[in-house]
């Protein structure tokens, strides 16, 4: 067994829990944040870099063995970190204020035990952990609904059962898991990703709840995790079949998600369904079963991440400038006002669903050939999805930034300072991964032909 | 200068002005016009004089076509996407249209948009269109060519919605924006298919030889069904047959903006790609069919209309329409050469007129008073010769202008917005909303009444 030189992933996950409980009882929680986030990243970096220089190959945390830095999840935790700084910078004052900044480090905290997880345990303490801000109300009065968080503890509920199932901590043992240990697994994925037909969950949770929290929750993508950890363990093939089924379930989703959309003017639930239509394709990518859609699935993981961060933060930033963006009965032609945050939202929404120029064309371009190779059906639906995203996409832009502006809407802010800047690394890194995507593919391929050996190591011992 | 640096040099030139310009401006900072228009003057110097220089070096050189390979933008495994760009005859001339008229236009709008709030908004998008219209011309390959042909398409998009303070640019912009993706999903479709079935979408993979005598490789029902595909998208991109509709409501951008997307190199795309596949189209019944047929509809229906538009740029937008129509007729029957010198005198033309439009009552009084007030009207002649029914059903079917919006409308808008809101049954009933935004928590945040 292989170690980082250095406890990276120990002092990334302890500076984020120590964020945590300082941010319950200090004045500033938002300063403090933002220094555990910053702390976690540094560490997160360093990790990457010796996994990089190592060959991607595992190196277990030296302090604690059941953490692991891999080319699946090195790369992902850093940008994980930086997008939690993100947020935080990102977030308007009145949703950085009392517990709601150790909240979103508490989710940043959970999603990073699960990246980092070399077993079963870490990974299910992740998932429920994710579950404790909302359950705690750290995000003050906007309660989620009932059924976004059902949704979510049942998405807990059948992974622990899995689990429990197995009778195994170590993940390699799931190439010897049952039916019905695959039926969990792939009964967790869908609840968590909100697959058709629970995508209404997190419809409502984009619509009700805290968005920002939501978006770092959304972008966790721990559903692809696990169905990427699960297919690198060389999978039975009963197993095969229950991700063939998740494959269906994630088209169906793409298609219904993205068709749905159009009967949507409400810019938080239109936002929802283009988000959890995109998303989808990352599934639909990974089960693809080849290099191409699988390294696809893994690179348009970074780009949803960053598309749709960037696109909440917008909406929300809209939202506290202007209350009537929240059900805006006309257009509201902000982008008189604030030109920059429509260009920080058009180019976000673009890469996300995938103009040529970002990185979001490459990761698509490479899903699409994935699936086009073994289901050609299937590509084209995900192609017609495209399509239907893209419109619903400029549909939102317009609600939102074109036509006339309001009376009511006397004066307010461009992008401030504090927005203009992450918002413009998000935008520059969305624009310079597409131009030059060499680097960011050839990390995820990596990662990639390790599960695409695996599957097909299966497939032949079967 | 060497070709190899010379061809990539150009197509990049307006593509990192762009993103320059763009990230100057994200971060805070701000252009004058002045200083505006002395980079797009300069800019479109050095592309022309570039182009000149690569004009002349390949005939220096006794060459008819170049090709030059930068590699793969990336890789997977055993899949590549190549970065290789090709000027022949027809690249080389449509890159020195492109230059030359979207530097007339860039010229002309610095005095037409003076002290608009849109200024650089527009000369940026002018810049991006640029390096997208090239892409296309130098592309060699379908995967790269889709790449320059989605860049114009939003470029298109957001300066027909340039004027973003009124609805209807907003609600037309929405449209030209639907009616190009669905176009697109024909390209992309064709690629992903032409990997499926031949492996390659590179030119020299698909077509033998050089333009204008090359064959194709594409063989059977595969190379009809993608060819079909192409023709459809071409038809998307240069507003004919199914997708006729967008022209007119293109028209709402500013006028330089109309002048060279649609009067000059963006409508003639479509035409460009099938010029560039002719081999694949005539080997195909279906394909040579379908061409011709949309072009001879779309021209037909285009001059029907154009005699009945009220404003200037729409009687443009169709009597283009009219002639890109003709221009893919004579493609379908295969006269290259006269469909490329059509294609080169209308944009040239109709660049002219777009650019004269703000000034079409100013010109006609001109001539009206040059004429001693003799100027006789015209298009009343062919008319007159039908009966007198045909000649009030056609002027009915010409004022609806086809009735094409009422049928989009009714048989595939509704019909999609009906599934849409079906699909709500799936959905459990929201709960009622709570108050998600509280009492501003900072006086910059609250500036709203």
């Amino acid at each position: 067994m292989e170690h980082l030189s250095l406890p990276y992933i120990t002092a990334a996950l302890t500076s984020l829990l120590g964020g945590v409980l300082a941010c319950w009882k200090t004045k500033q929680p938002r300063r403090v944040a933002v220094v555990a986030a910053v702390l976690a990243l540094i560490c997160f970096l360093a990790a990457m870099h010796e996994s990089g220089t190592a060959g991607q190959g595992a190196l277990h945390d030296p302090l604690l063995p059941c953490f692991v830095a891999d080319g699946l999840n090195a790369l992902p935790m850093a940008f994980y970190a930086a997008l939690t700084l993100s947020v935080m910078v990102l977030a308007p004052r009145r949703d950085a204020a009392e517990k709601a900044p150790g909240g979103m480090l508490l989710i940043s905290l959970a999603m990073q035990t699960a990246y980092a997880a070399a077993g079963w345990i870490p990974m299910v303490a992740g998932w429920w952990l994710s579950c404790v801000p909302f359950a705690l109300g750290m995000f003050g009065a906007q309660r989620e609904t009932r059924l976004t968080s059902g949704i979510r503890l049942a998405s807990c509920m059948a992974l622990t059962a899995a689990v429990l199932c197995l009778g195994s901590a170590s993940i390699s043992d799931l190439a010897h898991g049952g039916r019905l240990v695959f039926g969990l697994l792939i009964l967790a994925v869908v609840f968590r990703k909100g697959l058709f037909p629970l995508h209404a969950g997190v419809v409502q949770a984009f619509e009700h709840g805290p968005l920002l929290p939501k978006a770092l929750l959304f972008n966790g993508h721990l559903g692809v995790v696990l169905v990427a950890r699960a297919e690198a363990a060389a999978l039975p093939e009963a197993a095969r079949h229950a991700f063939d089924v998740l494959s269906i379930a994630a088209v169906a989703t793409v298609g219904i998600a993205s068709l749905r959309a159009f009967a949507e003017k409400k810019p938080r639930r239109l936002l929802a369904y283009l988000c959890i239509s995109q998303a989808s394709f990352m599934l639909a990518g990974i089960t693809s079963a080849n290099a191409e859609g699988i390294t696809g699935a893994l690179t348009h993981w970074l780009v949803v991440a960053a598309a749709s961060t960037g696109l909440v933060c917008i909406v929300r930033a809209l939202e506290v400038r202007v209350t009537s963006s929240e059900d805006p009965l006309m257009h509201l032609g902000l982008a008189a006002k604030a030109p920059r945050l429509a260009t920080f939202f058009l180019i976000c929404g673009l890469a996300l669903v995938g103009l040529p120029g970002t990185l979001g064309y490459c990761a698509e371009e490479l899903i699409f050939h994935g699936m086009l190779q073994n289901h050609l059906a299937a590509g084209i639906v995900l192609l017609v999805a495209t399509v239907f995203n893209a419109i619903n996409l400029l549909r939102l832009y317009n609600t939102l930034f074109l036509g006339v502006l309001p009376k009511h809407v006397i004066n307010i802010p461009d992008a401030l300072p504090r927005e203009r800047w992450p918002l413009t690394v998000c935008v520059v890194y969305l624009i310079f991964g597409g131009l030059f995507p060499s680097s960011i593919i050839g990390w995820r391929t990596d990662a990639a032909q390790v599960i695409e050996k695996a599957l097909g190591a299966a497939a032949g011992g079967h | 200068m060497n070709l190899k640096i010379l061809i990539p040099l150009f197509i990049a030139t307006p593509g990192v002005l762009f993103l320059a310009l763009s990230i100057v401006w994200l971060l805070g900072g701000c252009v004058t016009e002045r200083t505006m228009a002395r980079i797009t003057k300069s800019a479109y110097a050095v592309l022309a004089l570039l182009v000149i220089m690569t004009g002349w070096r390949m005939r220096v050189d006794g060459l008819h076509s170049v090709r030059v390979m930068l590699g793969d933008w990336f890789t997977v495994g055993h899949y590549g996407y190549p970065l290789s760009l090709l000027i022949d005859r027809l690249s080389l001339l449509m890159v020195g249209l492109t230059v030359v008229l979207a530097g007339i236009v860039g010229f002309f709008s610095v005095r037409y948009l003076h002290r608009d709030p849109g200024f650089h908004r527009f000369f940026m998008l002018l810049h991006l269109f640029t390096f997208g219209a090239l892409l296309v011309f130098t592309a060699d390959s379908l995967d790269l060519l889709i790449v320059g042909w989605e860049t114009v398409a939003i470029t298109s998009v957001l300066l027909v919605g340039f004027f973003q303070y009124r609805p209807e640019p907003v609600r037309n912009a929405l449209w030209v924006f639907a009616s190009y993706r669905v176009a697109d999903l024909f390209m992309l479709l064709a690629i992903f298919l032409a990997h499926h079935w031949f492996g390659t979408t590179s030119w020299e993979g698909l077509f033998s030889g050089e333009w204008p005598g090359c064959q194709s490789q594409m063989q059977g029902a595969e190379g009809t069904v993608i060819a079909v595909l192409l023709v459809i998208a071409a038809g998307g991109k240069s507003s004919q047959g199914l997708f006729c509709g967008w022209l007119p409501r293109a028209m709402e951008g500013p006028t330089p903006s109309s002048a060279v997307f649609y009067g000059a190199i963006s409508i003639h795309a479509g035409a460009y790609l099938l010029l560039r596949i002719e081999p694949l189209i005539h080997q195909s019944w279906i394909a040579t069919g379908l061409i011709i047929i949309t072009g001879l509809a779309t021209a037909f229906l285009g001059t029907l209309v154009h005699r009945t538009c009220a404003d200037a740029k729409a009687s443009l937008a169709y009597a283009a329409q009219t002639q890109i129509g003709l221009i893919f007729i004579e493609i379908g029957f295969g006269w290259t050469t006269f469909a490329v010198i059509h294609l080169v005198s209308h944009a040239t033309l109709r660049t002219l007129q777009f650019l004269r439009a703000p000034s079409m009552l100013r010109d006609y009084h001109r001539v009206h008073a040059a004429s001693g007030g003799k100027v006789s009207p015209t298009g009343s002649l062919y008319e007159s010769l039908l009966p007198p029914a045909l000649q009030l059903w056609l002027y009915r079917l010409a004022l609806g202008r086809g009735f094409y919006d009422a049928i989009v409308e009714r048989w595939i808008v509704a019909p999609i917005q009906a599934v849409a809101r079906w699909l709500a049954v799936f959905e459990p009933q929201s709960p009622q909303k709570q108050p998600a935004a509280n009492t501003p928590a900072h006086p910059a945040e609250s500036t709203v009444s």
